[in-house]
């Protein structure tokens, strides 16, 4: 399928499916997908927990067979055509699907062989594979005296060693720190523009998404609720800013709300969230619990009843032009503002605005 | 191919990197195979024979039946006659019981001994007289069955009926032909000519070759079965199953750990990688029998002349076990569960199919149903070659048996496999 240039290489039309729970009931994990992937891009599907992207991801790469709907790679159909689909592909699991005992290259050699090479073209791919990963020094070690980290890079390896046109990396980034995670961005990014490799990513991590993404499709409960560009999907909330407003253990009323929405321009939305001790089954009424403040890092005490932490949320047109008004009415309204974030709009606000939940929740 | 070689090639590299495997393999068989060798008669005493004990009633107690014994253990030096033949060491296992008939008949069926024989009152006066006579001859073999102990007595009998025979022939002709011109004196001249002819045809019948096998082959030193002839194939048969089996037990850490699934992302059709997997553990289980008889050959144990009937029984039993890892793979859920279905299938099919004990020893019943254990047809090819002297046709059956039920058992698993 072409798009005005672009070139579709997977391809995705009606893909549903359910699977039957012990009691009899019948789930429905995907609803229908349709999906265009264009070579040489990034696409990232983005959802929650249990949305859907993992069974989306097994029936694209032939694990799950599709109660409906079809799906092609390079035009070879993933359930007619497996085999020659499959060789087009290059699969990163979100699990360590390496054997433990082997080394680096033990793995690399074995898996290669399962894509069909063998002799010099097996080991010329192992070492550049290991190159590209940056574990050369360490390919005859046992893959479990490695560091997550490393893991992770030679569960990514194993997808590249028959140069894929297309790489599935499904959570390749769950579960590792912070230094890791960067090096797997890094490795999808040098994917794209060095190999000029498509990649399917899926992830649960806004910030990955609108990082990585030429587009992204948003899934929840099965189904694409949206699918474009970062900017075209953040257009559809209406490019709105986000102002969160720490107020710490103080109690805000209506009437705040009321004012910073009628006398501050371009602010859409005020609203006031707060989390409260409250004793647990079984504690006394009276019940005292040691808290950190999350605004200031402090410990304290608290009782029943008490606000522990509370934030006002501003959804404004243009935010930090808004932000000294909104600072104004709050100190005529003797409220103690004790710190103040600017978020402009994200994939967050996206799926927020869609779906009225957080992507974490 | 290459595929199938590769994935099997890679479970055995992951298999032998695991040190644990050694225990498995090796070190837990041969001990087991040595105590249990040990408990079933070890090196078989002095010189490696085993004992055959024969309970013995000689209610005749006639010169003929005196005879009769004195021979039969002469014709098989293994052959141990009790009570009579009882010593310090307690050789025939009374444990200071006084041998009866109930006790004798409770021996032969709990295989303490090979056989029973009662010589009844009369049988010596009888077979004089050219009468009917007729020996008691208990044992657990089945009918048309014939152990060293029944080819003892049958062979001492036909010498000593040929015999008798050739006596009577001897002193009717002299009677009636008038040969020589004379006549016995009286019923003593009659009795001592028949005893003469008697005592020269059983010289000539001694002087004919041996009509014992079992004999002959003891004499051969070192061509004898003992303990250790039933616990390698038995306990290396065992453990085949047991190796093969965890293959089952294998394929589900594969799931868990993602390795089977990534591989099925691969352009590898579903079946060859199932076929590396059995491969395998096909090739695991001829290791086994390798470690297992490898080491009966270290400790001198006699397998018969046949190799290429022994490694037919070898091939057979473990692709069944194959067989049976794959449709247990289908079956079990967890680790836990693939474990203990492992265990109790092979704590079950192994003794049941004499693979601790000959299955001779145990009740009628328990031999019917032992044959529905595979290792029973196993231990039945190798018995019949290494104690039986058995070939290649010995084994047929129990091979055509063991492919028959494998052909079955890998049609079923193939129907159950569930790659999702």
């Amino acid at each position: 399928m072409h798009n005005g240039h672009k070139h579709a290489l997977v391809e995705v039309r009606g893909l549903k499916k359910t699977f039957k729970r012990k009691d009899g009931t019948v789930v429905e994990a995907v609803k229908g997908i349709d999906l265009d992937i264009y070579r040489g891009e990034v696409f990232s599907l983005l959802g929650p927990n249990g949305a859907g992207k993992s069974t989306t991801i097994s029936m694209l790469s032939g694990l799950l067979t599709p109660t409906e709907g079809e799906a092609t790679i390079g035009g070879h159909s993933i359930t007619r055509q497996p085999l020659e689909a499959k060789k087009l592909l290059g699969v990163v699991p979100q699990e360590i699907a390496l054997y433990p005992t082997l080394s680096a290259r033990q793995n690399l050699e074995f898996f290669g062989r399962m894509y069909g090479l063998s002799g010099s073209e097996l080991s010329k791919s192992v070492d550049e594979v290991l190159d590209f990963i940056d574990l050369r020094d360490r390919h005859k070690d046992r893959i479990d005296t490695f560091s997550g980290g490393m893991k992770r890079r030679v569960n990514i390896g194993v997808g590249l060693l028959h140069k894929p046109q297309l790489v599935y990396m499904d959570e390749p980034t769950v579960g590792v720190d912070p230094q890791s995670r960067r090096r797997i961005l890094d490795t999808v990014i040098r994917l794209k523009e060095e190999r000029k490799m498509t990649v399917l990513y899926t992830t649960h991590l806004m910030e990955e998404s609108q990082e990585l993404s030429n587009r992204v499709g948003i899934i929840d409960y099965g189904q694409i609720i949206a699918l474009g560009t970062v900017g075209e999907l953040i257009q559809k909330v209406g490019e709105e800013d986000r102002l969160i407003f720490s107020v710490g253990e103080q109690q805000i009323s209506d009437a705040v709300l009321e004012r910073f929405r009628t006398e501050v321009p371009g602010i859409t939305k005020a609203t006031y969230a707060a989390s409260e001790f409250t004793p647990v089954a079984g504690m006394e009424e009276s019940a005292e619990l040691v808290v950190e403040k999350r605004s200031t890092g402090t410990m304290r005490v608290a009782r029943s009843g008490q606000v522990l932490d509370g934030e006002i949320t501003v959804h404004a047109k243009r935010g930090r032009k808004a932000l000294p008004e909104l600072l104004r009415v709050a100190d005529e309204m003797g409220v103690d503002i004790l710190s103040v974030e600017v978020r402009e709009p994200d994939l967050e606000a996206v799926f927020l605005h869609l779906t009225g939940r957080a992507l974490r929740e | 191919m290459d595929k199938i070689l590769s994935v099997a090639r890679n479970d055995l590299q992951v298999t032998f990197r695991d040190r644990s495997v050694w225990l498995q393999l090796v070190i837990i068989p041969l001990v087991i195979i040595f105590f249990i060798g040990l408990a079933n008669g070890g090196f078989g005493g002095d010189g490696g024979s085993p004992h055959l004990l024969l309970d013995v009633f000689d209610q005749d107690g006639s010169a003929l039946s005196t005879e009769l014994l004195a021979n039969l253990k002469a014709a098989n030096p293994n052959l141990v006659l009790c009570p009579a033949d009882n010593d310090a060491d307690d050789v025939c296992r009374l444990d200071d019981a006084e041998l009866t008939d109930t006790l004798a008949q409770e021996r032969v069926t709990g295989g303490v001994t090979s056989a029973m024989l009662v010589i009844p009152a009369g049988f010596g006066e009888q077979a004089r007289a050219g009468q009917p006579a007729s020996l008691i001859y208990r044992s657990q073999n089945q009918i048309g069955e014939t152990g060293p102990v029944l080819q003892a007595l049958q062979a001492e009998v036909q010498r000593l009926g040929g015999a008798m025979i050739a006596a009577r022939v001897g002193v009717d002709v002299f009677e009636n032909s008038g040969l020589m011109g004379a006549s016995f004196a009286d019923e003593n001249d009659r009795a001592a000519f028949d005893r003469q002819l008697y005592e020269t045809a059983r010289a000539i019948w001694a002087e004919l070759p041996p009509a014992v096998t079992f004999n002959e082959s003891a004499a051969q030193e070192g061509r004898q079965p003992s303990g250790f002839s039933q616990s390698v194939p038995g306990i290396g048969t065992m453990y085949v199953m047991s190796t093969v089996l965890i293959g089952s037990l294998i394929l589900l850490q594969e799931r868990k750990q993602w390795t089977f699934q990534r591989i099925l992302t691969m352009p590898v059709a579903p079946g060859q990688i199932v076929a590396g997997k059995m491969l395998a553990r096909f090739v695991m289980g001829m290791i086994q029998y390798s470690v297992a008889f490898g080491f009966g050959l270290i400790l001198g144990v006699y397998f018969g002349d046949s190799p290429l009937a022994l490694l037919l029984v070898m091939v057979a039993f473990t692709l069944c076990s194959t067989a049976f890892a794959l449709l247990l793979a289908t079956i079990v859920k967890t680790e836990m569960q693939a474990a203990s279905m492992l265990n109790l299938v092979v704590l079950i099919a192994a003794p049941l199919g004499g693979a601790w004990w000959p299955l001779e020893i145990v009740p009628q019943w328990m031999q019917a149903v032992g044959q529905l254990s595979p290792v029973a047809w196993a231990m039945n090819g190798f018995r019949s070659v290494i104690f039986h002297g058995g070939g290649v046709e010995s084994v047929i059956p129990s091979v055509l048996v063991m492919l028959g039920v494998t052909a079955g058992v890998f049609l079923l698993a193939v129907s159950r496999l569930k790659y999702e």
